[in-house]
């Protein structure tokens, strides 16, 4: 960082640009940051005296002023159809022969309304959807299953059917501790896509409700 | 004659032709951000808040009628210099032809109204 950029007053004045800032698209807002902090340099020589770094700072605007300028000329973005169906498809298009997922990502990724932080959680949290949380679910289920209880089918299936159908074929429940964890492990994997695809909606509502 | 200049009507006038001005400072050769901007301010009545004029920039730079290179500079950090774009020059010039009618037109007017 430059000197200039370390007077207080010019330091203060960053941060609430940034802060201003933080909704334009991630590029933009480095571009913008970057210009103003070149201005400061050129603007306020080292050691520059409170009065001139008030005055620089006097001319250039209040930081809301200058983001609001960087704010029109960008092509409304708000949620649509692609939106609403991109988190639907993340969240359940596993179950379309998986490709409804990948469907899902492509649409995530071609959305202006998300950042990339967004897309990253978004794909991230969790590949697959719902689909991979049933299927995490009939695999776990089945080996804790088979291995607790030696000569038993694997026929977990779910939170209701498991003892159920443990107590049908004779077998005796593999001991409350993994029903416990089973259960926990499960709720996650069923909470993780959905807190994922509410905090897609979210995002993605943000920006409507910005709108004038 | 009214009283009071309505100044969202300048501010208006002046956000409608202070592209042009850009542009036209870039004519004869690139300048730096900084030295735009100073240029810009340094003419009473065009630039209210010198900090508007990066997004500005940076509007033009996307539409394509300006573009950047960033250079060192012997008295400090690097410098980021704009200059025309050939689409950016046809987009002056149009203006220019343009603006000297409109200006004449109003001009029309106001002397017009002063006669009376």
């Amino acid at each position: 960082m430059n000197a200039a950029a370390q007077h207080p007053l010019v330091r203060d004045y960053l941060k609430r640009l940034e802060k201003a800032a933080k909704d334009l698209p991630r590029a933009r807002r480095k571009e913008l940051v970057a210009e103003i902090e070149a201005h400061l340099s050129e603007a306020l020589p080292p050691g520059a005296s409170e009065a001139e770094a008030l005055n620089v700072l006097e001319r250039l605007g209040e930081p809301r002023e200058i983001v609001a300028e960087a704010g029109p000329g960008q092509a409304p973005v708000r949620a649509g159809l692609n939106e609403w169906l991109a988190i639907s498809l993340l969240l359940a298009g596993g179950f379309l022969f998986v490709v409804g997922w990948f469907v899902g990502v492509v649409l995530l990724w071609g959305s202006r309304v998300w950042t990339l932080r967004d897309k990253l959680i978004g794909t991230l949290v969790l590949p697959g959807g719902l689909a991979t949380s049933a299927f995490l679910f009939m695999f776990v289920g089945s080996s804790t299953g088979s291995s607790g209880d030696g000569g038993c089918p694997a026929t977990r299936v779910g939170l209701h059917g498991a003892k159920a159908l443990n107590a049908s074929n004779g077998c005796t429940s593999s001991g409350v501790d993994v029903d416990y964890l089973f259960l926990a492990f499960g709720g996650l994997l069923v909470v993780l896509p959905v807190l994922g695809a509410i905090y897609l909606g979210r995002r993605a509502n943000r920006l409507e409700t910005a709108m004038p | 004659m009214l009283r009071i200049v309505d100044q969202g009507t300048l501010s208006q006038l002046r956000r409608g032709v202070i592209e042009y001005c850009v542009l036209a400072l870039l004519r004869d050769g690139e300048r730096y951000g900084f030295e735009l901007v100073r240029t810009l301010s340094e003419v009473p009545g065009m630039v209210t808040s010198e900090g508007t004029l990066y997004p500005l920039l940076s509007r033009l730079r996307r539409a394509g009628v300006v573009e950047t290179s960033w250079r060192e500079s012997t008295s400090g950090p690097p410098r980021r210099y704009y200059r025309l774009t050939a689409s950016g020059r046809a987009v002056l010039e149009a203006f220019s032809g343009e603006w000297a009618s409109f200006r004449d037109a109003v001009d029309h007017f106001l002397e017009q109204e002063k006669a009376a």
